[in-house]
C-alpha cells in the first residue's frame, strides 16, 4: 500500500503503539452564543488519543460532541468560541493558532469526514480534482504525480474502476462511494489524526459495515489515530477501542471499550446502553404477547401487490397476511420499496396491479363516499416529526378533525383528542399548542393519537421512529406495545432497523428490490435466517455481539 | 410560539417600520384625501407657479401648480388615492388568478399542471411592458383596462409562486395523513395548504402592490395609463416632461412620491420576510 | 445534452410562439371595424372602411385570416406601417440594433457590478459591507425608471451639467449621450443581480462542501474562487440571461425618456398612432427575443449545472 507500517507491541489481539498520546485534550471549554439553553457547549473535557487506536465520542445530540470535533480542528461553528483549555497535537499547541498555521495543519496532520458524504464534496468538480487538490495544498508534486497518488489513493479504498471515479462528480456515485472518495481526501497526507464526525449515520446498513471495516483497517493496518463521533451505541460497540461518554458538554465517563459496555459506571452511561433496543426479542413484561384469546382474525390480507414507476417493479407481488393484535415488520434497506408498499396499502398511491382486504372486504377498488368511510381502518403514522402535523394547527384541533372526520360530531370530538392525549401520555395542556412546542417524541406520539383517533384497525408505523434518538424511540416502541395490548391494533412496522423490528413484532419480513425474500416469526429470523440477505443485514447490525 | 406574536416583533424591526410607516403615511393620505388637499385637483388656476408662491385669497401653492394651473400638492394627493385604489384591485385579482391557478396545478399536477404552466409560459414570453401595451392598445385607455393589464402581467408570477409552494407543501406527510383520513381535496387545498403559504405569500403581496404602482406610473408616463384629466402621478411626469428644466417640481414631486412609496413597500416586505422565511416549518 | 432535450425544447418553444401569435393577432386583429378605424383614422366614414376591409381580405372568417397572417409574418412579410408608411421590416430592423447596443452596453456595465457587489455581499453576511449593498438593492429596485431618469437628469444634466439630456445621435454616435439612459438601466438591474447573487453566495458558503474545503487547509481566497463562485454563479447566471427581457421593458421607457431612436420609440409611437401592424410585428419581436433568451438561459443553467448534463443516466451501478 505504500505507508511504512508503525513499530508497535501486540496486546491481545490488538497492536498498541507507543504509549505516548498523539493528541491530549485538556480542560477544552467552548462557549456558546448568548441566548443558548446553556452557557458552554464544551464544558472542562480532556482527552488522549494514541496512535493505532478508535476513541469513540458518544452522546445524544446536543451533548457536544459536535462542537468538540470542530474545536479541536480550530474550526468551531459560527458562534461557538474556546474560551480555554489546550489541545496538543504532539509537541504543538493547536488552541490560539494563527489561521495560516492552521492551513498547514488541517488536511495535513488532522483531517476530518463527516455525516453527509455526497453533501460534502463540491458538486460541481469532480471527485478526483477534490482529492488532488489536497496534495496542491500540502505537498510539492508534479500534475502527473498528484494524478497517480489520486488513483492510488482511490484504489486503496477498495473503490471499482478508479479511472472512472477520477473523473465523475459526486451525484454520480453512491453515498457509500462519496464517503470513501472522502476517507481518501483525508488520508490522503497521512495525517497523524483522523476525525470522523458521524460518518455512516446516512448510510445503509450494509453500507455502514462496510465503511466501519474499512475504518478498522485504518486504525490496524496504517496505525491511525482516530477520533469517531456518533449517537449510535451499536456503531460504537462494533469498532471502538476506548469509550468517551458526553453529556451536556461534560465527559461522564471514558474507559476501555469493553469495561463501559458491559459494566458502565455511570448512570447515563447505563441509560444510554439500555435504550439501544436490543436485537433478542423481549421476553416477561415487555414481551410481545399473542393476540388476545384464541381469535386469531386476519385484519389485513395483502394478495400480490405490485407498483411499477415506468420501467422500474418498486414493489414486486408482495403477499402477507397481519392478524389482529400482532405486528408484522418488513425490514429492509432504503430503496428496497417497503416505504412505497406502506403507500400502497393506505391508498396514497394506486397500484398496478393485486388485492387488499381489509376485514375482508376489499380495500382498493372503494371509490367517493364508500372510500372516505372506510379509510378510518388502516392509519399511518409517519417519519418525519417535523413535517406530519399541520404547523399552523394546535395538537387538540389536528386530532379532534381526525375523529370528525370518522363520523365524530365536534363536541365528542374534542373529548376524545383530550381521552387521547391521556393515553399516548402528552399532559392535557399541550392540547392547545401548536407542533413547535413539542420535542421529536412528543410530536409523534401526537401523530399516533391522531392515527388513533378514527380507531383503526390496522396501524402503519413508516419509518416513524428514524428521526427520534434511542430514548424517545425505546418510549414509542413502549407505548407501542402498551396500545397493541389495550387496543387489539394489528401493526405494520415499516423499519430499516433490525433491532426495532426485534422489539416489537410477532413476525418479520424482509424485502429486497421489491420482494419479500424472507418472512417468518421475529424469534426465528433473528436467530436462525434463512435467506442470504437477512443474514448479511443481521451480519451488518453493528455491534451485535454486545448490545 | 404564536405566529400571531411572530407578525408583531417583525414589524418592530427597523425596515419593517420604516416600511410600515412610510406605506402606512400614504395609506392615510389616500383616504383622507378630501380633507388634505388644499384645492379641486381638477381646478385651473394660476398655471406654472413655483412652490411655495402665493394662490388667490392668501391660500399658497405649496408645491406649485402644473401647465394647466391646478394645484400640483391637490393632485398628488388624489394621486396616491388614485394608485392605492387601482394598484390593490389589481393585485388583489392577480392574487385570485394566481391562487386558484397555482394550487390547482401544484396539487394535482399532470395535464391540468401541464396545461395552467404552458398559459402561463405563454404569457410571460412578452416583455411586461409589451404586453401592457397591446391590451391598453387593443382596449382602449381606462381604469378598468389598467387593471386588466396589470392583472394579466402579475399573475404568472404569483401563480408560479403558489404552485411551487404548493408541490413542495403536498410532499409532507401532514398533507399525506390528511389524504389517508379522508380529507377532502378543497379543505385540504384552503385549510391545509393555503394558510401555511400565507407567509411567503403576505411578503409577495406587498411587494407586487409596489410593482403593481410602478406599473401604473411607467403606463401614466408613456401617455397609455388613465385617462386625462384624471390625477395619476405617472401622468403628471408625462405631462410636465418637456417643461422640467424650466419647473422641475412639476415631475420632481411625482417621481418622489412614487419612489417614497414602492420604497415603503419594499422594506416592509423585507421586514416580514424573516418570520416567513420556511414555509410552514413547525 | 442529449438529442431529446434539444427536440423538447425547439418544440415547446414553437408551440410557445404559435400560440402567441394567436393571442397577439386575436387581441389586435378579432374585432375587424377597430382595424379598419385604427388604419384609416378616426374620420373615415363608413363605406370607406368597408371597401378597405373587403380589399384587404378582411371579410374571410377569423381563422383563416390569422393563418394568412401568420405565413405572411413567417416569410417576412410584416406589412406596412401606417404612421411611417414604410415597410414594417425595414423600419423595425435598424431600430432594434439602436436598442441591441443600448442595452447591450447596459449589460456590460450591470454584469460585473451586480455580481461583484453580490459575491462580496455574500461572503461577509451580516457585516456593514452586507447591509449596505442589500439597503442599495431595496432602493434601487423601488424606483421605477422613468423616476430614476428625472433623479438622474435632475442632477447631471439641471444640476452639474455634465451630460446631455436627450441622446438622439442626431449627428453621429455620441459615447455621452449612452452615459444617461445605460446608467438608469443599470441602476434597477445591478440592484436586482446583487441581491440574487448575494443570496445565493450566502447560501453557497453555508454548505457542507465549503466546510470540507477549508478543513482540508484550504485559504479563504481558495475556498470562495474554487468553492464556492462555480456553485454560487449558477443562479445568478442564469437570471441574467433572463433579465434580458425584462431590459426590453426598462428599454422602451429609457429610449421614451430620452428620445433615442431604438425599438422602444418605436413601438411607443406605434402605440400613440395605433399603428396596428408595426405593433404585431414589434410584439412578435419582442417574444422571440424573450423565448430565445429562455432557452439560452436553460442551456447556460444546464453546461454549468453538472447534475443537469448528465441526469440520472450517469448513475453508477450498485451502493457501496
Amino acid at each position: 500500500m505504500g505507508y511504512a507500517s508503525p513499530p508497535g507491541v501486540w496486546d491481545g489481539g490488538r497492536r498498541v503503539l507507543d504509549t505516548a498520546p498523539i493528541l491530549s485534550v485538556e480542560g477544552l471549554t467552548v462557549a456558546l452564543p448568548k441566548g443558548a439553553d446553556r452557557s458552554l457547549a464544551v464544558d472542562n473535557v480532556s482527552l488522549e488519543l494514541r496512535r493505532g487506536e478508535i476513541l469513540c465520542i458518544v452522546g445524544e445530540s446536543g451533548s457536544g460532541k459536535s462542537a468538540l470535533s470542530g474545536a479541536i480542528m480550530g474550526a468551531p461553528a459560527p458562534g461557538l468560541k474556546v474560551v480555554g483549555g489546550s489541545v496538543r497535537l504532539q509537541e504543538t499547541e493547536l488552541t490560539g493558532l494563527s489561521e495560516r498555521a492552521w492551513r498547514r495543519i488541517r488536511g495535513n496532520r488532522i483531517a476530518m469526514i463527516f455525516q453527509e458524504p455526497m453533501a460534502a464534496l463540491n458538486p460541481v468538480m469532480p471527485v478526483g480534482q477534490q482529492i488532488m487538490e489536497v496534495f496542491e495544498l500540502h505537498a510539492t508534486m508534479s500534475p502527473a504525480e498528484r494524478r497517480e497518488r489520486a488513483l492510488n489513493l482511490i484504489r486503496s479504498m477498495q473503490l471499482p474502476d478508479p479511472e472512472r471515479i477520477l473523473r465523475s462528480y459526486p451525484h454520480q456515485l453512491s453515498g457509500g462511494q462519496c464517503q470513501r472518495v472522502i476517507i481518501a481526501m483525508a488520508l490522503a497526507m497521512n495525517p497523524e489524526v483522523l476525525i470522523a464526525d458521524e460518518p455512516t449515520t446516512a448510510l445503509d446498513v450494509t453500507t455502514q459495515a462496510q465503511v466501519l471495516e474499512l475504518i478498522r483497517e485504518l486504525r490496524t493496518i496504517q496505525g491511525h489515530a482516530i477520533l469517531f463521533i456518533t449517537h449510535d451505541f451499536g456503531v460504537v460497540a462494533e469498532i471502538a477501542d476506548r469509550i468517551a461518554v458526553m453529556r451536556n458538554g461534560r465527559i461522564v465517563e471514558i474507559g476501555e471499550a469493553r469495561q463501559v459496555l458491559t459494566q458502565p459506571r455511570h448512570d447515563y452511561t447505563r441509560e444510554l446502553i439500555a435504550a439501544v433496543p436490543s436485537l433478542a426479542p423481549p421476553s416477561g413484561d415487555a414481551s410481545v404477547s399473542a393476540a388476545t384469546g384464541s381469535e386469531k382474525k386476519t385484519v389485513l390480507a395483502v394478495t400480490a401487490l405490485a407498483k411499477d414507476y415506468g420501467r422500474v417493479r418498486a414493489v414486486n407481488e408482495i403477499t402477507f397476511d397481519l392478524e389482529r393484535g400482532t405486528t408484522l415488520a418488513v425490514v429492509g434497506e432504503s430503496g428496497c420499496g417497503k416505504s412505497s408498499l406502506a403507500r400502497l396499502i393506505v391508498r396514497l398511491t394506486e397500484p398496478t396491479s393485486g388485492r387488499v382486504e381489509v376485514n375482508g372486504k376489499c380495500f382498493l377498488t372503494l371509490e367517493g363516499s364508500e372510500r372516505r368511510a372506510s379509510c378510518r381502518a388502516v392509519q399511518m403514522i409517519f417519519q418525519d416529526p417535523f413535517g406530519s402535523l399541520n404547523p399552523l394547527r394546535t395538537a387538540g384541533a389536528t386530532i379532534a378533525r381526525a375523529a370528525m372526520l370518522a363520523g365524530v360530531d365536534r363536541r365528542s370530538a374534542r373529548a376524545l383528542a383530550s381521552e387521547l392525549f391521556d393515553r399516548v401520555g402528552l399532559p392535557r395542556e399541550g392540547l392547545d399548542r401548536r407542533p413547535s412546542a413539542f420535542s421529536g417524541g412528543q410530536k409523534q406520539r401526537i401523530g399516533i393519537a391522531r392515527a388513533l383517533a378514527m380507531n383503526p384497525d390496522v396501524l402503519i408505523a413508516d419509518e416513524s421512529l428514524s428521526a427520534l434518538d434511542a430514548s424517545s424511540q425505546a418510549q414509542i416502541l413502549d407505548l407501542l406495545r402498551k396500545l397493541q395490548k389495550e387496543l387489539g391494533l394489528a401493526i405494520l412496522m415499516i423499519t430499516h432497523d433490525l433491532r426495532v423490528a426485534a422489539q416489537i413484532s410477532h413476525r418479520i419480513a424482509v424485502m429486497q428490490a421489491g420482494r419479500i425474500v424472507e418472512i417468518g416469526p421475529a424469534g426465528r429470523v433473528i436467530n436462525s435466517p434463512e435467506h442470504p440477505y437477512t443474514r448479511e443485514l443481521l451480519h451488518s447490525a453493528p455491534g451485535r455481539g454486545l448490545v | 410560539m404564536s405566529v400571531r406574536y411572530a407578525w408583531l416583533r417583525a414589524l418592530a424591526r427597523p425596515t419593517a417600520a420604516i416600511g410600515a410607516l412610510v406605506v402606512g403615511g400614504w395609506l392615510v393620505v389616500a383616504v383622507l384625501s378630501h380633507a388634505l388637499a388644499p384645492f379641486d385637483p381638477l381646478h385651473s388656476m394660476v398655471p406654472l407657479m413655483t412652490p411655495g408662491a402665493h394662490g388667490p385669497g392668501g391660500t399658497v401653492f405649496w408645491l406649485g401648480t402644473d401647465a394647466l394651473g391646478r394645484d400640483v400638492l391637490s393632485r398628488l394627493i388624489y394621486g396616491a388615492r388614485t394608485v392605492v385604489v387601482v394598484a390593490t384591485a389589481a393585485t388583489l385579482t392577480a392574487y385570485a388568478l394566481g391562487i386558484v391557478t397555482g394550487l390547482l396545478a401544484g396539487y394535482f399536477r399532470g395535464h391540468v399542471d401541464i396545461a395552467l404552466s404552458f398559459i402561463t409560459n405563454v404569457v410571460l414570453s412578452f416583455p411586461v411592458l409589451v404586453l401592457y401595451i397591446v391590451i391598453i392598445v387593443a382596449l382602449g385607455a381606462s381604469a378598468a383596462n389598467v387593471v386588466l393589464a396589470v392583472t394579466f402581467g402579475s399573475a404568472p408570477a404569483i401563480f408560479r409562486i403558489v404552485r411551487a409552494i404548493t408541490i413542495d407543501l403536498r410532499s409532507r406527510d401532514f398533507i399525506a395523513a390528511a389524504i389517508t383520513q379522508g380529507e377532502s381535496t378543497w379543505r385540504i387545498l384552503l385549510v391545509e395548504i393555503l394558510p401555511n403559504a400565507s407567509g411567503a405569500l403576505v411578503v409577495d403581496f406587498c411587494l407586487r402592490l409596489g410593482y403593481s404602482a410602478i406599473t401604473m406610473g411607467v403606463l401614466g408616463f408613456l401617455g397609455l395609463g388613465l385617462p386625462p384629466p384624471t390625477p395619476d402621478w405617472g401622468g403628471m411626469v408625462n405631462e410636465g416632461r418637456t417643461m422640467a428644466f424650466a419647473f422641475p417640481h412639476l415631475v420632481l414631486f411625482p417621481c418622489l412620491a412614487i419612489s417614497s412609496l414602492v420604497l415603503g413597500l419594499s422594506l416592509l416586505a423585507d421586514g416580514l420576510r424573516q418570520p416567513a422565511g420556511r414555509v410552514g416549518r413547525g | 445534452m442529449s438529442r431529446r432535450w434539444f427536440l423538447r425544447k425547439a418544440f415547446g418553444m414553437l408551440l410557445t410562439m404559435l400560440a402567441v401569435s394567436f393571442l397577439v393577432f386575436t387581441i389586435l386583429e378579432l374585432n375587424v371595424d377597430d382595424v379598419a378605424v385604427k388604419v384609416l383614422g378616426q374620420f373615415s366614414t363608413a363605406d370607406q372602411r368597408q371597401a378597405w376591409l373587403q380589399e384587404n381580405g378582411y371579410t374571410a372568417p377569423f381563422l383563416l385570416r390569422y393563418l394568412r397572417w401568420l405565413g405572411a409574418f413567417v416569410t417576412g412579410h410584416w406589412g406596412t406601417s401606417t404612421y411611417y408608411r414604410e415597410d414594417v421590416l425595414t423600419l423595425i430592423a435598424p431600430r432594434l440594433a439602436a436598442s441591441g447596443l443600448l442595452a447591450g452596453a447596459a449589460l456590460l456595465v450591470i454584469v460585473p457590478v451586480g455580481l461583484l457587489m453580490g459575491v462580496i455581499a455574500g461572503v461577509r453576511e451580516g457585516s456593514v459591507v452586507d447591509r449596505l449593498v442589500s439597503v442599495f438593492a431595496i432602493v434601487t429596485t423601488s424606483i421605477p425608471e422613468f423616476a430614476s431618469a428625472v433623479f438622474l437628469t435632475a442632477l447631471f444634466v439641471f444640476w452639474l451639467g455634465w451630460l446631455p439630456g436627450v441622446s438622439t445621435m442626431a449627428d453621429g454616435f455620441h459615447l455621452r449621450e449612452l452615459v444617461l439612459p445605460v446608467g438608469v438601466l443599470t441602476l434597477y438591474s445591478a440592484g436586482y443581480i446583487a441581491r440574487i447573487t448575494r443570496s445565493s453566495m450566502a447560501e453557497v458558503m453555508q454548505s457542507p462542501y465549503i466546510r470540507t474545503a477549508r478543513l482540508k487547509g484550504n485559504p479563504l481566497r481558495r475556498v470562495i474562487m474554487r468553492h464556492a463562485l462555480p456553485n454560487a454563479l449558477i443562479t445568478p447566471v442564469t437570471v441574467i440571461m433572463l433579465q434580458i427581457p425584462w431590459l426590453l421593458s426598462g428599454v422602451i421607457v429609457v429610449e421614451v425618456f430620452f428620445a433615442y431612436q431604438g425599438f422602444g420609440t418605436l413601438l411607443y409611437q406605434a402605440a400613440l398612432n395605433t399603428d396596428i401592424y408595426l405593433i404585431e410585428a414589434c410584439t412578435m419581436v419582442s417574444v422571440v427575443v424573450v423565448v430565445l433568451t429562455q432557452v439560452a438561459s436553460d442551456l447556460m443553467y444546464a453546461w454549468l449545472n453538472p447534475r443537469m448534463s448528465f441526469g440520472s443516466s450517469g448513475r453508477a451501478a450498485g451502493s457501496g
